[in-house]
Formats: C-alpha cells, structure tokens, sequence
C-alpha cells in the first residue's frame, strides 16, 4: 500500500478528454469528484498511471430541466448541487433526498452523481432514485454516442457496460406525470453518517379513475447492482392502491433482493428492512401522489 | 484558597488556536536530515512457531538500511507492571513465537517509506502453525494449548477481593438474581495515529519523540529493552492528538526506531497507518461477566459475587490494572455489606487489550448498572430511588481498599431525576419512546505502585522571574485532554499571575523534573496538579519575607498573591508587583534563581485511589420497533468533579465521553473471523460522528475534594461508563427488549422483539 504516483491530466473539451484515454489506454482511469477513486487507488484497490480529470471539462456540470425534456445532469454535476437544485427537488424529490442524506457534506461537495453511477457500488444511493424515474445514462465514445438505459447499465459489484474509452456524459430522466409520488429510504444500522445498508425508491402515478400505474420499486445494497423490483411492480400496476395490497407488494421487493451477509448487516436484516422500507416508501409514494404532504 | 477569575473560569486551550491553524507540531510532521523511514513486518497468522526468518532479500533490496529481527535484539522482556517482573510478558520483536495476527516479527528502514514496505514484503518467514484461539471459554478449556509457557491455563493473573460474609448474604436476601453480560472490545480511535521519530545523540544516547501518554514509562522500559542506562534515553512528548490509554506504554515501534537509529547513526522514523492501528491495535477488554447480587425485600443490597473473564488478547499489556479496577469498580457507588470478586485475565490469539478510558470500569458498570435496573425492575421501585436507597456517601469506607473523602452521588441522582423529567417521563411512556439511567464512579489516578518509581508519582518545577512571569517544568503528559492549561491555571491561581505569564515546558524527560506516571487513570489534575501547588507554596515561602522586610510588617500580616501583585491583605498598599518581589529577592540572594520543586505521591489512601468521581446520566432514546434503528434523543449528566478548574475543558469531556459511550453503547465493534481484524478503516469501523451526537445538558454537584488542588478531583473518564446502561435502560423502557450484551445493535432489538429470525 505505498503512496501511488499517477499523472493528472485536466482537459478542457471532451473531445480532449476522449483523446487521452486513447493516448493513455494503457493505465487510465477517469476522475470527476475522485472519492471514490482516490480511496481505491490508496487502498491499492486500483492503480492507473495517468487520471483524466472532468472536473475542467466545459458545460459538464450543467443541471437542466425542461418540460418537454426533463432533467438532464450533466456528468460533473456535484451530488450537493443536484441536491440542493430546485427543478430536482419539484420534480425529483426522491433523487434530491438521496444527494441530501448520502455520504457526508464533504463527499457531497466533491462527489458526482455520475461518479456514482460509474461506480457501480451495489449501495450506490443515486441509483434506485434513477431507476425509479426511470433515468437513463448518454455515453459517448470517440466513435459516437449511445444512450442506455440505467437498468442495463449496472452489470454487478463496480461493473457496467462502459467500455474503457467511453465516458458517462451525461444522466437523463423523463419528466414525470401529474398525479405522482415518489420517495427514497435508506439506512444504516450504525450511523447516521455510513454506507446505506439498505436503500428502497419507488415511484407511482395515479390515473383518473385512481389507479396506480407506472409504478417503479427499485432497492440498493441487497444485490450485486442495485435492483429493480418487477413482481411488486406488476402486482400494483392498474390496481387501486389498498393497503394489504402495498403490504403485499413490500413483501414482493424482498423476492427481488439477493443479500449478503457482510461487515454492514446479515442479510437477514436486510430483507426485513427491504419490506419495511417497500412499505414505507409506497405509503409515501401514494400519500404524495394523493395530494397529501410530501 | 480560591482564586474565581481563574479556578472554574472557563478557559478556552491555551494551544487551541496553533492546532486549529495547523501550526502545532505532532510527531510526524518531524523530518530531521538523513531520516530513514521505518515499516514493521507483522504476523500474518494467530498463532505459531517461527521456523525460519530470511532477511537477506530484503537487505538487498535498493534503498534499504537495516532490516532487524527478534535475533538481533539484546532480548529483553518488557512489561509496564514492572512491580510484577513475571507478568513483562512482551519481547522487542517476536523470537521463536507469534501470538497474534499483527504480532511484530521484523522491522525495516529505509530512504523511503515505499522500499520500507516492499523490503518487508521480501523478508520470508516460515510458521509452524499453532492452535488459535479466540474467545476466552476456547483458551481456558482444559488441554488447550499455552499462548504463553508461563501461564496456568492460559489464565495469565487473577485477582481476587472479598469482604463481608457472602454467604449470610445471599442467605437473608428476599430477592437474588444472577445474570452473565457480555461486553465487547472498541478501538481508542485517537485521530493521531502512532509516531515515533528516534535519532541518535553523542555518546551512545539516542532522542526519541513520540505520541505517548506516558514519556517516563518509555523512558525506563526502552533504556532496559535497549541495555542502555535510564538517562542515555530522552523521550520528547510533541503534541499528541488522543490516546485514551491506547498510548501508555512501550510500544515496539518506539524500541525498533531507536535500536536502529542506534545501530544505521541516522534519525529513524515509523507512522502507523489507520489500517494497522486497527488491525494489531490495543484495544479495550471484551469479557463475559457473571454477576449474582441478592437485596432486601424493600430494596437493600445485601451481597454480590462477581466473576470476569477479561479477554486479554496475546499479552498482559495493562490487563493486570484493568482486572483490579473491573473488581473496585464491580461494587462502587452502592453499599455492599458483603462482596467477592474473582477476575482472570486471559490469553487469547487476540490483538492485546490494553488501558481504555474508563479501565475496567464501563465493562463492570454496564453489567452492575444494568442489572440495578433488572432489580428495580422486580422489585417494583424506581431505579433512580433504588439507587438513592444504597447509594455512599462522604466518609463512607470500602473495607481496606478505600475512604470515599467526597462524594456527590445522592445529590447527583437527584439532581438528574429533576433536569431529565425523569418522574413524569418514566410513568407517562409514549410508545417506542423510553428513557433510562446509569451511574458511575472513577478513581482519580491509582496510588498503586505498580511500574514501581523510586520517584515521585507527580512533580512540576516553578521557576519565577524579575519581569513578572514563570516557567512551570513537569513532566505531565497532555495529550489533547488540556492538562497543559489547567496545570497553568492552577500555578497561576496559587503565584495570583495571569495564566499567560506562564511559560510552560511539559513532557521532556532530559528537561522536566522526574517523575510523572504519565496521562491515565485521571490522575494528571489531581497528583500533577498538587505538585504544581506545592512548588508554588515554596516560591511564594521565598517571596513572603521579602514583604515582610520591606514595608517592615508586624507578624500577623497576611501576604496575599492577586492580580500580579504580592501585598499585605489588611494593607494591600504595602506590597509590589510580583515581578518587583522577585527582583528584591534576586538581590538578597545574590542572583541565584527562584526555583522549586513540588511533588505529589499518595500516601496512606487505601489500595486505589486518593480520590472518586461520582454521577448519573439519563438518556432518552426513540426506538423504531420496525426497524430496530435507536436514536438517543438526549442526556442528561448530573456529576461529581469536585471543583472544576476549567469549566469549559469538563464539559468536553463530558461531550467527549458521551461520543465514545454512545459508540460502545450502539455502533463500534470490531469484526473478527479467526483472529483476523475484518474492519480496518473507518468507514468499516464506525465510530459516532457529529450526526449521531445527541443534545447533552449537565449540572456539576457543588463538592470540595479535600486531597485534590483546588478542591478538584477526576472528570472525564468515568463519565464514559453510565452512558451504555443507561441507554440500554432507555431502550428496555421504550420496548421491554433487554440487552445483556453490547453494543445493543438494531438486529438484536428486532430479534429481541421476536420480529427478526436469529
Ligand atoms: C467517506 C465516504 C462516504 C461515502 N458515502 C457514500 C454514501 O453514503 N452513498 C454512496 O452512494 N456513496 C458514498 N460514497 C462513495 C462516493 O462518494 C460516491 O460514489 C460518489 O458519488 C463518487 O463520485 P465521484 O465524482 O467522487 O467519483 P470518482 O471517485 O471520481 O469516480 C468513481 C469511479 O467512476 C469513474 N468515473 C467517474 N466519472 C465518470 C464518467 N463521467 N464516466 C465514466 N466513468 C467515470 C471513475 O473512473 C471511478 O472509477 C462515500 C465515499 C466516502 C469516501
């Protein structure tokens, strides 16, 4: 474990950026907020002799939301701004929940969101907001450019479908519909301040007979990527929102969980707190979607 | 003799603002020209016999000075219960045997730390593996293999203590239960880790600087470790970020800097990484407690026998104190008519455990305070009158141990009862909402010899001068707790300077007056502190005459020391400034300077402490019964400190403390699989952030402790120990789950509640 040594390289365009992983294909790794990275590469976890920096790349830390279009986080986008923006707190409460209460003001202040996506930590907080809003990443390659959606996009524990000269360029999420909820809840059976042991989001629409559709579940922590919960999700889909229905359909997420025991909780606990949190977050979801308080 | 404007004043740290600007010198931040970086090879298994170590790899690698093993070591045991030469049970550096994962084998230095660690990782190391073993019920089973030749059973020493007739006891109790707890191991977590920078000096001697609590100690063990004369070794103590007795004693990376420095002629240093720290660190006593205590019908204690298994981990470290103090502290604060302790300390594969704030005493206090809530429980009265029914008092006596000379305890129980709302909180319980107490009781430094000094337990020496200012000398050791302020407040009380008249030089053991048992036990203010005041009393016995033969003073005169001033009290425009006085005694004594030297050793105080802190803490927590999640939403603190010298420094122990209990209480633990360390970082190992901390509110018992300075005695150590029960109590009121083991962990609440399966 000796202190690494690595060139940093800061480009301004991304064009730049792209040509120096190809120039340092060799032993490269992209940097945004570097609190992931850094730790990794101290740890001897990784190692690279040349760190591509985006933290100078122009117009990357955009944060945009339109109506037509809906949210577009540019990949430089810190997780305190995103948190803090008002277009995501109105639209995306769930995501501005997971930027506010994830990591530590520090980490927050450096750390990106698409940093943690790139990640691929199977706790990684932003993840089940996204998916539950059913985001999508833009990747782009000297070749082009790819969009792929969030789901495909984890392949497990620090693994997605990144090619090695492809940058996550940007994250983007539809605009929701009227009539909506949403909400993330995550814990620690430790601190206030760690590594969420288990996190739950869910979104849910209600149409004009008061049916629930579009509904989404997604859990973190309890699998080697973070997950998204179908059988509860179709369970509720067109149905009236009951309450032995949302028990029924919290209980559903712990089929979708695959947990492991380890220095954070048993896995055990975590599929009791995946039906405890499913519960919770519908309850919000249908509240908020009601009209009721956020 | 009080002096307001500074006894109790609230005196922000007189080095606070160099450490907050980055400006105070810790150890590492030393570079002396030609230093070698050291890096120390450790065992990778729990237990086995060395077969072969090759160096030569590593000796040849590029950059690398000197690679030592046990071999090249002069071989000398070494141990702080230097009273007890049969329990020094360490070596410098591992000879035939490793004991633990972490054990220390082989030590390089090197140009850079780099070639340091790779030269470690080329010097080969043969084992012959042995049995581990890792929990004390392995180790003391019948045919286990010994971790030490010398030890019976694996049990390295037992203490035991009795008084009174159990056996009556438990006869005429209405009411006996017996319950065995279970307490586990916590890091100190100092934010400073290790450091040590040796350099060698004319003549054969060597300079150590080191983040210690205990220069002296250091001084003595590594002069014999060495083979060197005592005052051929100088420890320097710069600032040090913490240690809560994780740093009191002679460590082996403090012994390989100076053999080397020694042996390569140039300055040598180590800094351990967090990861070693806690990985091979001390660590606090893990133990089962076995504790049966019989009570009269309305609630009278009537007998207790208490049995420990400390975990003692591969060496004795300062288990022998720990296990006295878990005895003392077994049966403190209430009236015990009859009591029998019986405490083994036990080899385990283990890292070692060591002193930990509190010493004993959170491990025994979790056990007996929880099990006076268990009995108030029963017994249907209100645990803070149980307590009230039993608690001592001033001038109570442990037979042939100690006399309790101060004690606020009642007051304290009351007062908390009374700030925490106690009565109505306790009687209208909102669901999921609980609220509990805990008490407890320190020593204020031990008066037991057991590094065996021939010199004073405490010494400082004053030095005053003609423009008014003084030079306080002592050996005492602050390592962030703040004893460097207090020690000035307390001279500049007793000389009637400012506190910012005083030069102070601490901790350096070729400069400072001999001796100082160090920081621990919450001795520094008390034994530390009378020093300070006695070499004071004798400089001002050098500066009364001079008065007196001045302004010509009939003898009832009364020189009173105020305000830099020194004058007759009946007639205070009879007198001068201070530094005026010291100039005319300059001159009577024809320029031969003012010094004094005071010292402090306890005499004829029984077998534990001068003197004992006493309180009660009650903390309100919130259970989530879905989730297990505990938020401690508030403590409360009524204690006994005698009279505190700065107020501001009690309260951040007392912060302090509940940061480290609410750990111990909750989150720290260590994950172990076959003697190996799971969790080395602290995103792994959690202790309480800023976050978790709850709002504190706190009342100090207006007491005088007659053997203490000022008036003052212990605060900040045995505050660490109500708080686990308490919280525990907290969450049996809001849930009717009991925790008998820490920490109280949210799977545990749910399994408790029987919603979670084992
Ligand atoms: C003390 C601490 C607490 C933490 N707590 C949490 C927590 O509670 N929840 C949580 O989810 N995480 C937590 N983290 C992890 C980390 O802070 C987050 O994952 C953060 O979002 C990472 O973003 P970053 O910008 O710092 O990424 P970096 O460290 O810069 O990069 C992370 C990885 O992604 C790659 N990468 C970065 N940007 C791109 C890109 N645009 N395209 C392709 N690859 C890219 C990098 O090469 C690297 O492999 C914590 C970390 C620390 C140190």
């Amino acid at each position: 474990m000796a202190t690494p040594h690595f060139t940093v390289h800061q480009p301004a365009t991304l064009e730049e950026a792209l040509d120096l992983l190809g120039r340092h294909r060799a032993s490269v790794k992209l940097l945004a907020g570097g609190t992931d990275l850094i730790m990794k590469l101290r740890g001897g976890a990784m190692s690279a002799d040349h760190l591509v920096s985006l933290n100078r790349v122009g117009g990357l830390n955009r944060i945009n939301y339109q109506d037509e279009d809906g949210l577009v986080l540019g990949a430089g986008a810190r997780i305190s701004d995103v948190a803090a923006h008002p277009d995501v707190r109105k639209h995306y409460p769930a995501l501005a929940h997971a930027c506010s209460v994830m990591a530590t003001t520090q980490i927050r202040n450096m750390g990106t969101v698409a940093g943690n996506l790139a990640n691929a930590a199977p706790s990684a907080d932003t993840a089940a907001p996204l998916l539950a809003y059913r985001g999508s990443v833009v990747l782009v390659e000297r070749g082009g450019r790819r969009q792929v959606k969030l789901e495909e996009f984890f392949k497990g524990p620090g693994l997605t479908v990144l090619e090695p000269m492809e940058i996550l360029e940007a994250i983007r999420v539809p605009v929701p519909p009227g009539r909506a909820g949403s909400s993330y809840l995550r814990l620690s059976a430790r601190s206030q301040v760690d590594i969420a042991a288990v996190g739950v989001a869910g979104f849910l629409a209600l149409d004009l007979d008061g049916c629930m559709m579009g509904v989404r579940l997604a859990c973190a922590s309890v699998a080697p990527t973070p997950v998204r919960c179908p059988e509860a999700e179709a369970m509720l889909e067109g149905q009236r929102p009951d309450p032995r229905l949302l028990a029924r359909a919290a209980v559903a997420c712990v089929r979708a969980a695959r947990p492991i025991d380890d220095l954070r909780a048993t896995a055990n606990y975590r599929r009791a707190m995946v039906q405890v949190l499913a519960g919770r977050v519908l309850q919000k979801c249908l509240s908020m979607a009601q009209g009721g308080a956020q | 003799m009080k002096n307001p404007a500074i006894i109790g004043a609230s005196i922000p740290r007189l080095d606070a603002r160099q450490k907050v600007t980055g400006q105070a010198l810790y150890t590492d931040d030393l570079t002396l020209p030609g230093m070698l970086f050291g890096a120390i090879l450790r065992s990778p298994v729990p237990h086995a016999r060395i077969k072969r170590i090759d160096v030569s790899k590593a000796k040849a690698l590029a950059g690398v000075k000197d690679v030592v093993t046990g071999a090249d070591t002069p071989q000398v045991k070494f141990g702080n219960w230097r009273l007890v030469p049969d329990s020094q049970d360490e070596l410098p550096l591992a000879v035939d045997k490793v004991r633990f994962i972490g054990d220390e084998v082989a030590a390089v230095a090197a140009l850079d730390k780099e070639t340091a660690l790779r030269a470690c990782s080329l010097i080969e190391v043969e084992y012959e593996e042995l049995p581990g073993y890792f929990s004390v019920e392995d180790s003391t089973q019948e045919g286990a293999a010994l971790i030490h030749a010398e030890s019976e059973g694996n049990v390295s020493l037992a203490r035991k203590i009795k008084y009174g007739d159990l056996e009556a006891g438990f006869a005429q109790a209405d009411y006996v239960r017996e319950d065995t707890f279970r307490v586990h191991a916590v890091s100190h977590a100092y934010l400073e880790p290790c450091s040590s920078l040796a350099a060698p000096d004319e003549g054969g001697r060597v300079t150590l600087w080191t983040s210690t609590q205990v220069p002296y100690i250091v001084q003595c063990l590594l002069a014999s470790t060495l083979g060197l004369p005592e005052n051929h070794v100088r420890v320097i103590k710069l600032n040090t970020g913490g240690g809560f007795g994780g740093k009191m004693e002679l460590r082996k990376w403090e012994f390989c800097a100076a053999f080397m420095a020694v042996r390569t002629g140039r300055p040598v240093k180590f800094t351990l990484r967090r990861a070693d720290e806690l990985a091979s660190g001390r660590r606090r006593h893990g133990m089962p407690i076995r504790s049966k205590v019989g009570f009269s019908k309305d609630g009278l204690l009537m007998a207790k026998d208490f049995d420990v298994l400390l975990d003692g981990g591969a060496y004795n470290s300062m288990g022998p104190t720990a296990t006295f103090l878990c005895g003392n502290f077994g049966a403190m604060l209430y009236r015990y008519p009859a009591y029998r302790y019986l405490g083994r300390h036990v080899y385990t594969n283990k890292p070692p455990a060591g002193a930990m704030r509190g010493f004993g005493a959170p491990q025994a206090l979790f056990a007996a305070e929880t099990q006076m809530n268990m009995a108030a429980h029963d017994l249907g009265i209100d645990p803070i009158d149980l307590r009230l029914l039993n608690a001592m008092e001033t001038g109570d006596e442990i037979p042939e141990v100690a006399t309790i000379s101060s004690c606020g305890f009642k007051e304290s129980l009351v007062k908390v009862r009374q700030m925490s709302g106690w009565d109505v909180k306790r009687q209208e319980k909102k669901p999921g909402h609980g609220i509990g107490v805990g008490c407890y009781s320190f020593i204020s430094g031990g008066v037991f010899n057991w590094f065996n000094t021939k010199y004073n337990f405490a010494s400082a020496e004053v030095r005053v001068f003609e423009d008014g200012t003084a030079h306080l000398l002592t050996m005492a050791t602050d390592i962030g707790q703040g004893s460097d302020t207090v020690l000035r407040q307390i001279l500049a009380a007793e000389l009637g300077i400012g506190v910012d008249k005083i030069r102070l030089t601490a901790s350096d053991t070729a400069v400072t007056p001999k001796a100082d048992l160090g920081t621990w036990g919450s001795r520094v203010t008390l034994m530390a502190g009378n020093a300070v005041v006695q070499a004071a009393k004798k400089i001002k016995e050098m500066l009364i005459p001079v008065v007196f033969g001045h302004f010509d003073l009939n003898q009832i005169h009364d020189i009173a020391f105020e305000n830099d001033r020194v004058f007759s009290k009946a007639r205070p425009d009879k007198g001068f400034s201070f530094g005026e006085c010291v100039y005319k005694a300059l001159k009577g004594r024809r320029g031969e300077p003012l010094t004094a030297f005071g010292a402090y050793t306890p005499r004829n105080k029984g077998l534990v402490s001068p003197a004992f802190s006493f309180g009660a803490q009650v903390a309100e927590v919130e259970v989530d019964e879905q989730t297990g999640l505990i938020q401690v939403h508030k403590m409360y603190t009524a204690h006994d400190c005698g009279v505190p010298i700065n107020k501001m420094a009690v309260e951040g122990q007392l912060e302090g403390s509940i940061h480290m209990g609410l750990g111990y209480a909750l989150m720290e633990d260590f994950v172990m699989k076959d003697g190996r360390t799971l969790n080395t970082t602290f995103l792994d190992y959690k202790i309480a952030t800023a976050q978790d901390m709850p709002p504190s509110q706190s009342v100090e018992i207006d007491t005088y402790e007659p053997e203490g300075p000022f008036g003052a005695k212990e605060a900040g150590e045995g505050l660490v120990s109500p708080t686990a029960p308490a919280i525990a109590e907290g969450v049996f009121h809001a849930t009717g789950y009991r925790c008998l083991d820490l920490p109280i962990t949210p799977p545990k609440v749910l399994q408790g509640l029987g919603r979670l399966k084992g």
